[in-house]
């Protein structure tokens, strides 16, 4: 189960998506500017402000660095 | 062997190697990502032939642009970390550990942002300093921000808080705004922007968030400190040098030397171009004109050479 946090011009967050789409891995994507609530919980999560905020299965990872989502994802 | 390695992938790296491929001379090049620093602007507007285009396409212009050109080996996401002289060639080593042999280098490699180096800025990195405020901005709805630095970054992230931010201000060490005339009279033009010229910033105070900005006055020397919950740091960059910093000449900003007609640094195989250059002017169109120039000189050396 992949959620990434995202706001609507984080090019990281746009990265991260592609890197999703072109892996064939499904993602829920969570836009925290629509909801207050929803940044609250990525704020508690990752506990500070700056997206993406990516949880693969409860593991939390702040911006997009690909070998470790890679790694978390055990895409080779 | 390599004729040519081309380290960067911003405008200056692409444009070389969109040159250096249709030249036909053997190359590579490395880059940890596309589009160079402009990657996270929100809307590019001076690139020329194009009226505006975000930062993330203009990566990707780019990136297509290079993998449009036969027989040029690229390699992404990996750095290079050493380039050093053996014999009549150079040694690449990069940051995956492997080793690269070749001609010449062109260094494109740009250069990344400068941090304030201020108490506090480390600890609360992410909780209230922020460094990409095309990314980060919409967080700070309805709270009282700062941008430090008043240079085209430092007002284009002034840009990007206006619409969720209720106060900003701006903090600039000298006495004057130093971005684009235009950038400058849309922030003054909005009543949530303060611009606080002659003031250093000395202190990022919070406990598990940022709580306040501690600042120099420089005119009367006193101390002043803001209430805040956001920093946005845009203070310029430093070169990304460090890979020929023991055999290569730099000025006092860490800046490669070069000769401005060929591009040329002070060891010969090695030429550079764009911001990791001591080239005036950091800008997209220049670094990409730069780097073809080198290209040029480079093909024409290679065909003395032979």
């Amino acid at each position: 189960m992949v959620k990434i946090y995202t706001t609507p011009y984080c090019v990281y967050c746009k990265m991260a998506k592609e890197f999703f789409k072109k892996n064939n891995v499904a993602y829920e994507e969570v836009d925290v500017t629509t909801d207050d609530k929803l940044l609250e919980e990525m704020v508690q999560k990752s506990h500070q402000m700056g997206v993406p905020v990516i949880d693969v299965n409860g593991e939390i990872f702040v911006g997009f660095n690909r070998p470790d989502i890679e790694k978390a994802l055990k895409i080779s | 062997m390599y004729d040519l390695v081309i380290v960067g992938g911003g405008p200056g790296g692409v444009a070389a190697g969109v040159y250096a491929a249709r030249k036909k001379i053997k190359t590579i090049i490395f880059a940890e990502s596309f589009g160079g620093q402009s990657l996270v602007s929100a809307g590019i507007e001076n690139w020329i032939g194009t009226k505006s285009v975000s930062g993330f396409d203009f990566a990707k212009m780019l990136e297509e642009h290079l993998r449009a050109q036969e027989d040029i080996d690229i390699v992404d996401g990996v750095l290079v970390q050493k380039v050093v002289k053996e014999g009549n060639s150079f040694k690449v080593t990069t940051s995956d550990g492997k080793e690269y042999q070749t001609k010449t280098v062109l260094l494109t490699s740009g250069s990344r942002r400068k941090k304030l180096g201020i108490p506090g800025e480390a600890k609360l990195d992410g909780r209230g300093v922020a460094y990409c405020s095309t990314c980060d901005a919409p967080i700070f709805k309805n709270k009282v921000v700062a941008v430090v630095g008043g240079g085209n970054a430092g007002l284009e992230a002034v840009l990007d808080l206006i619409p969720y931010a209720t106060e900003i201000h701006l903090i600039q060490r000298s006495d004057v705004l130093k971005g684009d005339i235009i950038t400058q009279e849309k922030i003054k033009s909005s009543p949530k922007v303060k611009v606080i010229t002659m003031a250093k910033p000395l202190e990022i105070i919070g406990d598990k968030f940022v709580e306040s900005l501690k600042y120099e006055d420089r005119n009367t020397g006193e101390t002043k400190e803001i209430k805040l919950e956001g920093v946005f740091v845009e203070i310029g960059s430093i070169p990304n040098a460090d890979m020929v910093k023991d055999s290569v000449e730099l000025n006092k900003y860490g800046e490669i030397v070069v000769d401005h007609k060929t591009q040329r640094t002070s060891l010969p195989g090695i030429w550079a171009a764009g911001d990791v250059s001591d080239v005036i002017y950091k800008q997209n169109n220049i670094s990409a004109g730069d780097a073809v120039k080198a290209v040029l000189d480079i093909y024409d050396h290679l065909n003395r050479s032979l």
